[in-house]
Parts: structure tokens; C-alpha cells; sequence
């Protein structure tokens, strides 16, 4: 049996559960951007927001926190650059280098914005099938010219739907090496090395397989399109999203 | 019986020059329940995948309802299912529902027909209550299931397994086995690559043995399974202690 990760899908009830996915796309999108000029105040109101949506999808807060402990590391050594490198008023220095009090600030506030980003997608990708993401992709994809919008559509699929997989063959590869003592190997890029060369072996036979599987299922670009299904409250999330980005981007 | 699958002196050698299969001639009839049995390598996994036109044969003709598979070949892949050895890599769907509907896409059904045949497949394989989990999150035994569905739902003539136990627990085994000896029943061709015969060989109604990519031995189980172990095939326990052929699945 598999590994759950909080990026993986998980059925449910909820309103994001039910609510199309064009509207989810765009309004993720339409926050993201939002999030990058927005001041400390109104990204703890957008985090409040989060948060219940967050607690509405079923989602579990601790267990979140530790499937992206190691995201969370990066924000610390963003925070930390952050700090040391903006210039201000110095609060103290060591060994010749200084933290700021305008450094800390900044620190603090662009790793909350990536936090709060970061659980806007394990939102979002556990309240939405990867195979709606695909359709999602293919009707925004759709009016653009030279772009084979269905090929790309499957390729985004299979990538989503793939990514378990591989994490998991990652996993059963290292376990394997870990029974053989392979933990007393300290060298970083030789324990790298020795992950990634059977992983990339296998997922590149997998990718083989998956091709074989799929012809012999008849596949092709000209398939039976995307099925939408809105919930009816697509028209108040799209004004909501409208009026929060707006108040993230100004205030 | 009608014949479904003929094949004429069909060669295979892959581009590294290793040949795959050599001058292969046999016929398949409807309702047939056939073993492909071999060592590693003994090439029945390039003949299975001849039979869905994955791959094309070097020389020799092979025809499915009397149609060249060269030239037919998306009728010959509606006619003829294959469920391959490692259910991971053939499931493309992100939930059993979707995995099911992707072969019915493939063929431009409309969203109706889809979702009324992938709902009516599930149930028939005991797995509707499944239908929004991702696949990868199913048991062995499961996917299998969830792949042969995957399959099904094309309305197939034929269903060709690729060692269709393998890396299977008891429960997992017993479950795949049940439901390919119920398509049988239901009047699908079954043909079953393996090396391990015993599982299957009480519901068989002919074996092949393959050696070196050349068909050994041709014939009714009874007749075959005393020469299974001289072609490094396990002879099944009870034709060994004299019991004859003896069901796996009581």
C-alpha cells in the first residue's frame, strides 16, 4: 500500500471539493499573484481564510506541517539570508555579520507568504483530482494557437499521477540501501548518487511500460473531452477571490 | 468453435539482434482458456504483445477476425485486451473511476456511455465502492482487478494476462484468478502468460510451452503437464503425487 501525501486527493464534500475546477484555477492563480506585494496584516487575514478553508477541506494541520517539514526548513534559510543580507538598523552582530531588524522583517514576512502559498496548493491539489487539473489545463489551453492543448493536458496528468509512484519507489529504493548499512555513508552526493541512478533506471522503465499500456488502450489526441461540473457557487468565489486579491495587492 | 486469432509463421528479433520469436504458427479460438507457459525469457511476452499489435512481427502474418493486425490495428486492440505484469505502470488514471473510463475516451464514447459502462464494469469486479480512490493507494490484488476493469470496459474478445499473479499475496491471487475464470466463463478468450502453472492450469484448456522463442509443446493440459518440468516448468503438486490436475482455487 502506498503513501498518503497532502498533496494527494482525497474525496470529500467540502465547498472546494465541489466547486469547478476553472474557478479554482484561476482564483489560486489570482491569489498567488496577489500574495507578492501584499503587506504582514492583510496575508494573517488571507491565512485566517486559509485556514478555514484549510480545517473545511479535512485536512490535518500537524500532519501538513510534518509532510513539508522540509519546505519548512527552506523558509527558515530563506528567513535567515533575508535577514543577514537587507540592510538596516543593526540589532546584533556576530563573527562579522549583522541582522537587521528591517532584514528580520522582511525575513519573516517573505517566508510567510511562501507558507501561506504553499498550503494554498496542498489545498488545493487534495481537494482536486489531478485528472481535473488535466482538464482544467486543456480548456485554458484550448484557445491558444500552435498548441497542442490535448497532449499537453495528458502529459500534466501523468505527471501528477506519477509523482506517488516515483515517491515511492524513492522510498523503497533507499530503504533498500538502508538495509545495507548504506547510513553509514556520509558523503551527501554519494548517498544522492547512489538514490538517484536506479530511481531515474526505474522511472524511465516505468515511462516505457506506461506508453506500451497506453497504446494498447487505443490512445490518441482526439479523445472524448473534459467533463465540467460547477457547483453553483463558482459566481461567488470568483467575486470573493476578486475582492481578497485586490485587498492583498492595495492594502 | 470460431476462430478469433490466426497466426501464420510470425519472427521477431529486436534491434540488438536478440530474437524474440521464431516462426510462430497457431490458431485461437473463441471461449479457449490458454496457458502460455515458459522459462524467463523463453519469449512469451513478445508473443503477447504481438497479439495487440505492440509489437509488429519481422516476418509471418497475424490476423484477428480475419483483419491483418498491421493494418487493423485499433479494432484489433478493441478486440484483443491486454493486462500487463505490473498493474503500477499500466494504470494512468489519478482515481479507479477515471483509470476505467480512459480506454472508452481513447474511443471518443460520449461522457454518457462512459460513465454508464465504467459503473456497470466496477460493479461487475466488485470495486464501485473504490471508485474515487486513487489507484495507487490499492492493494495488490486490487490493482490487478482495477487493470483487468481498466480492459474490460472495451468489451474485449480476448484478454491477454501478462503473469498475472506476480507479486500477488494468497488473497490477492485468489481474487485475480476468480475473476478471470469468470470471464472465461462469460465467454471471453483467456490467454495467460506464466511460468508458474499451477494456479491456473485446473481452468486451462490448452498449453503452449515456449522455448527460446519457439513453440515446444502444443496441447490439452493432461496431455502436457507430465512435460512441463523438462521444459523448466514446476509440474502443479498434484500431478506430481498422482492426483492428476487438481483445482487451486476450492
Amino acid at each position: 500500500m502506498a503513501y498518503l501525501t497532502p498533496f494527494t486527493y482525497r474525496k470529500g464534500e467540502s465547498m472546494l471539493h465541489l466547486l469547478d475546477v476553472r474557478c479554482k484555477f484561476f482564483i489560486i492563480c489570482l491569489l498567488s499573484m496577489s500574495m507578492l506585494s501584499a503587506h504582514f496584516l492583510a496575508c494573517c487575514f488571507y491565512g485566517l481564510i486559509l485556514f478555514f478553508f484549510f480545517k473545511n477541506s479535512g485536512l490535518k494541520m500537524l500532519s501538513t506541517l510534518n509532510h513539508i517539514k522540509y519546505f519548512i526548513l527552506l523558509l527558515f534559510f530563506i528567513f535567515a539570508a533575508r535577514a543577514l543580507i537587507v540592510k538596516g538598523d543593526i540589532l546584533f552582530s556576530f563573527y562579522g555579520l549583522s541582522i537587521t531588524g528591517q532584514g528580520l522583517k522582511e525575513g519573516i514576512l517573505v517566508s510567510f507568504k511562501f507558507f501561506l502559498v504553499m498550503i494554498t496548493g496542498v489545498v488545493f491539489s487534495s481537494t482536486t483530482k489531478p485528472s481535473c487539473v488535466k482538464n482544467a489545463v486543456q480548456w485554458f489551453l484550448k484557445p491558444v494557437p500552435f498548441i497542442p492543448e490535448k497532449r499537453v493536458a495528458i502529459m500534466i496528468s501523468m505527471a501528477l499521477s506519477f509523482i506517488p509512484v516515483i515517491l515511492n519507489q524513492a522510498h523503497d529504493i533507499s530503504d533498500a540501501r538502508k538495509a545495507r548499512c548504506a547510513d553509514l555513508q556520509k558523503n551527501p552526493v554519494k548517498k544522492i548518487i547512489r538514490l538517484v541512478f536506479p530511481l531515474l533506471k526505474k522511472t524511465f522503465l516505468s515511462a516505457d511500460n506506461i506508453v506500451l499500456a497506453m497504446e494498447s488502450r487505443c490512445y490518441s489526441d482526439d479523445r472524448t473531452g473534459p467533463e465540467f461540473i460547477p457547483s453553483g457557487r463558482e459566481i461567488y468565489f470568483l467575486a470573493a477571490s476578486v475582492i481578497l486579491s485586490s485587498g492583498l495587492a492595495w492594502l | 468453435m470460431k476462430k478469433i486469432i490466426e497466426i501464420s509463421a510470425v519472427s521477431h528479433t529486436f534491434d540488438d539482434g536478440y530474437v524474440g520469436i521464431k516462426n510462430i504458427s497457431l490458431s485461437i479460438f473463441k471461449g479457449e482458456f490458454i496457458i502460455i507457459a515458459g522459462k524467463n525469457g523463453s519469449g512469451k511476452t513478445t508473443f503477447l504483445r504481438h497479439l495487440n499489435g505492440l509489437l509488429k512481427p519481422d516476418s509471418g502474418c497475424l490476423t484477428v477476425n480475419g483483419c491483418d493486425v498491421k493494418t487493423n490495428l485499433i479494432q484489433t486492440r478493441k478486440t484483443i485486451g491486454m493486462v500487463f505484469q505490473d498493474a503500477d505502470t499500466q494504470i494512468v488514471g489519478d482515481t479507479v473511476f477515471d483509470e476505467v473510463a480512459f480506454g472508452l475516451e481513447n474511443l471518443k464514447f460520449n461522457r454518457a456511455k462512459i460513465n454508464e459502462k465504467v459503473t456497470s464494469v466496477l460493479k461487475n469486479l466488485n470495486l464501485f465502492h473504490l471508485k474515487d480512490r486513487a489507484p495507487f493507494t490499492l492493494s495488490g490484488g486490487e490493482k490487478r482487478r482495477l487493470a483487468i476493469a481498466g480492459v474490460l470496459v472495451m468489451d474485449p474478445q480476448v484478454i491477454v494476462f501478462d503473469e498475472p499473479f506476480s507479486n500477488l499475496d494468497y488473497p490477492g491471487t485468489i481474487q485475480v484468478l476468480a475473476t478471470i475464470i469468470d470471464l472465461n466463463r462469460s465467454d471471453h478468450t483467456i490467454i495467460i502468460a506464466t511460468h508458474d502453472v499451477e494456479t491456473v492450469i485446473y481452468d486451462a484448456t490448452r498449453i503452449i510451452i515456449m522455448e527460446e522463442g519457439l513453440i515446444k509443446e502444443d496441447g490439452a493440459p493432461a496431455d502436457i503437464v507430465r512435460l512441463l518440468e523438462s521444459c523448466g516448468i514446476k509440474e502443479p503438486c498434484s500431478s506430481k503425487f498422482g492426483l492428476g490436475i487438481q483445482p487451486w482455487l476450492t
